[in-house]
């Protein structure tokens, strides 16, 4: 029983001493593991990078490119003072507007609905064209608006309330709601 | 840092400088008034805005002045003159009042209506403001004088719809129409109003005047 296990004892030693064949590039891989920084390393990299100071030579032409460039992002980015609040469509009322002006060419509905632009809400003429009218849909509230024949008379709205004047020239209001 | 980065730098911040400022006048005015009057209302504008009083009101009268081919320092003043009733409306009405509450209160103060009145308007009713406060200036603009006309509404201000409110402000103008003094028709006819007022709230599935 001994001699078995002698016998078997310097078999395995045998095998032990026998070289062992390596992988090649096991040494390069291990090695570039061992290189490679982690993730808290890398960011402290990208970090020490941004925040170095360096010298950037550019040109004034291409300064004042970059200038136009960033004034033109500036400019075409939307803001609130140019948009109307959006309204629940239930704010919304038809309003119907008419005004007699026999003889007239144009007849405009100007007021603070349309920003008192006269190419925004032209009437049209009924009767003869003696008789001009348009519906608009108007949000709730108090709004001040006049009639403008033929691009140079203000007319007020003879069935509305008058608007106080501030201009010499005659403006009425219509409530919407109530 | 050289002079090139100078030249750069100075660029940047004047371009971004004029934009800024380009971007705080609305463009709608720039469009409708020469660059001083801009200037002149973007400034109103600026101290409306800050002190938290609607700005639209303000476009719009400008606007407005513009498309009347108004004299420049007759918008600026129309401008000036919103924004100071649109502040003193805002001091009567209450600092959470819409920007409409403010726009009909300033109106109602230009026709004559006392701050008091409006504050007691206020107080008195829970609901919107607008329609009473339209009304309110409709009568005074008609002829009504301004304590008859605040006695009415406050009258109402309680109980009345504002569909009520307004059918009473159009009863009191054709009664105006047909001959009747103004004080006289708005108090016979805040009566007939507030007693429609009871008597629907009293009855509030009756059907409303259509």
């Amino acid at each position: 029983m001994f001699e078995h296990d002698d016998d078997a004892l310097n078999r395995m030693i045998d095998r032990l001493r026998e070289p062992v064949e390596m992988d090649p590039r096991l040494d390069t891989r291990v090695m570039a593991r061992v290189a490679a920084p982690g993730f808290g390393a890398r960011a402290a990299l990208v970090w020490e990078w941004l925040r170095r100071p360096r010298a950037v030579a550019i040109s004034p032409i291409a300064g004042l490119g970059l200038a136009a460039a960033a004034a033109v992002l500036i400019w075409v980015l939307p803001t609130h003072t140019s948009q109307p609040p959006s309204l629940p469509a239930t704010d919304i009322t038809p309003v119907q507007f008419v005004v007699v002006a026999p003889g007239a060419e144009s007849v405009s509905l100007v007021g603070d609905f349309n920003d008192w632009d006269a190419r925004l809400t032209p009437m049209r003429a009924e009767r003869d064209g003696r008789l001009w009218t348009v519906t608009i849909p108007l949000p709730a509230g108090r709004h001040r608006y006049a009639f403008l024949v033929n691009g140079a008379r203000w007319l007020a709205d003879p069935s509305a309330p008058r608007a106080p004047d501030d201009f010499g020239t005659p403006s009425s209001v219509v409530t919407v709601g109530g | 840092m050289t002079i090139v980065h100078r030249v750069a730098t100075l660029a940047l911040a004047a371009a971004l400088f004029l934009t800024g400022v380009a971007r705080a006048q609305d463009p709608r005015l720039v469009h409708r008034l020469d660059s001083s009057t801009t200037a002149a209302v973007g400034e109103l504008l600026d101290s409306a805005r800050t002190a938290g009083l609607p700005v639209e009101p303000l476009v719009q009268r400008a606007l407005e002045g513009a498309a009347k081919h108004a004299e420049p320092d007759r918008i600026v003043a129309a401008v000036r003159r919103l924004a100071g009733e649109l502040g003193v409306a805002r001091a009567a009405l209450g600092r959470e009042s819409s920007p409409a509450e403010l726009d009909a209160g300033a109106s109602a103060l230009r026709a004559g209506v006392r701050p008091e009145d409006l504050t007691l308007l206020r107080q008195r009713r829970t609901q919107s403001l607008t329609v009473a406060l339209a009304a309110l200036t409709d009568l005074v603009v008609g002829g009504v004088p301004p304590d008859s006309a605040a006695s009415a509404v406050l009258a109402l201000a309680a109980r009345a719809r504002d569909d009520q409110i307004a059918d009473f402000r159009r009863a009191v103008e054709r009664d105006i129409a047909l001959g009747a003094t103004p004080a006289a028709a708005a108090a016979v006819r805040v009566d007939a109003t507030l007693h429609e007022a009871t008597n629907a709230a009293a009855n509030p599935n009756t059907p409303r005047k259509p």
